[in-house]
C-alpha cells in the first residue's frame, strides 16, 4: 500500500499530489529544499547530483510520514532504480583525471562513482539496516518497479520500502519520483 | 605566514564544500578533525590532493597526514617548509 510519494524535477516538487513552492530551479533547487526542509545535515554539500535528489526527495518523504525517530530499524528497505547510474559523479570524477598535466584525481569524487551510494547515504542518515538496491534500467518502467519492490517483500523482515526512480544525468537533468509503501497484510 | 593561512582556510573550504563557511570561521589552531571541523577519512584523502595540486608537496607517507593535519596553523607551516610552488 502506497503512503507517501515525493516527485522532484528541475522546475517542480510535489509531496503527496500537492505542489511544495520553491524560488530555484535545476542543481539550485536541490539547494534551496535542503535549506528550507532540513538544514542539519552538512553532509548534503559534498553529494553528488544523484545522491543529493535522492537524500532530498527521501527527506521530504520521510518527512510527510512524520514521527521521524532516527531509531535503528531492520524493517524498511531502500530500494531505487535509473537509467544513468553515477553518470555525473563519473564525468566529475573523470574531468579530475582527463588532463595527464593535471592529474589529480579526486578522493571525494570518487567514492560517488557508483550509484548505489545513494540507496547507503539515505539508510545512514535514518540507520535503516534492512535491503538496499540500486538497478539500473532501460528507462522508467513502473511495472519493473512495482515488481521488484513485490519481490523485497518476500523477505520477512522487511515491512516497508523506500522505493522508485531517482535518475540524473548531469547537475541540471534529473528526476525523481520516490514513494513509502508498506507491506499488505 | 598569515597570508598563507589564509589562503589555505580559503582552499580547504572549496576542496572540501565546506558550504556556508568562512576563512575567519576556522580558528588556526583548532584540531581539523574529530571535534574540530568534523572532517572525515575522504577529507583527508581530499587534503593531501591539495596540497600536491596547490603546493607541489607529495606525502609520500600518508600517515604523516595525521601530524601535518592537525590544525590549519600546523598545515600552513609544513606547507611554507616543504612547498615547491
Amino acid at each position: 500500500m502506497m503512503r507517501h510519494s515525493v516527485i522532484i524535477t528541475p522546475d517542480h516538487v510535489i509531496v503527496d499530489g500537492n505542489p511544495l513552492m520553491h524560488n530555484e530551479k535545476g542543481s539550485v533547487l536541490l539547494t534551496e529544499l535542503y535549506r528550507n526542509n532540513i538544514g542539519d545535515y552538512p553532509k548534503f554539500f559534498k553529494m553528488d547530483t544523484l545522491s543529493k535528489l535522492g537524500f532530498i526527495a527521501s527527506e521530504l518523504l520521510l518527512n510527510a510520514e512524520g514521527n521521524r525517530s532516527f531509531e535503528p530499524r531492520e524493517d524498511r528497505a531502500v530500494i531505487l532504480f535509473n537509467r544513468h547510474a553515477s553518470l555525473q559523479a563519473d564525468t566529475a570524477y573523470q574531468a579530475t583525471i582527463q588532463d595527464p598535466d593535471n592529474f589529480f584525481p579526486s578522493p571525494a569524487a570518487f567514492v560517488y562513482t557508483l550509484p548505489n551510494i545513494v540507496t547507503g547515504e539515505i539508510a545512514i542518515r535514518n540507520k535503516y539496516f534492512g535491503e538496499t538496491s540500486f538497478i539500473v534500467i532501460d528507462d522508467y518502467d513502473e511495472k519493473i518497479i512495482m515488481e521488484n519492490l513485490k519481490n523485497a517483500f518476500q523477505d520477512p523482515m522487511t515491512t516497508s520500502i523506500i522505493g522508485g526512480w531517482v535518475d540524473c544525468s548531469d547537475e541540471e537533468h534529473f528526476e525523481a519520483k520516490i514513494f513509502l509503501i508498506e507491506k499488505e497484510n | 605566514m598569515d597570508e598563507l593561512i589564509y589562503t589555505l582556510k580559503q582552499q580547504i573550504i572549496e576542496a572540501l564544500n565546506l558550504e556556508d563557511m568562512k576563512p575567519e570561521d576556522i580558528d588556526d589552531n583548532a584540531s581539523l578533525f574529530g571535534e574540530g571541523l568534523g572532517l572525515d577519512s575522504i577529507d583527508a584523502l581530499e587534503l593531501i590532493v591539495m596540497m600536491e595540486k596547490n603546493y607541489g608537496i607529495k606525502l609520500k607517507d600518508p600517515t604523516q597526514g595525521k601530524e601535518i593535519f592537525k590544525s590549519v596553523a600546523v598545515m600552513a607551516d609544513f606547507i611554507a617548509k616543504n612547498r615547491t610552488k
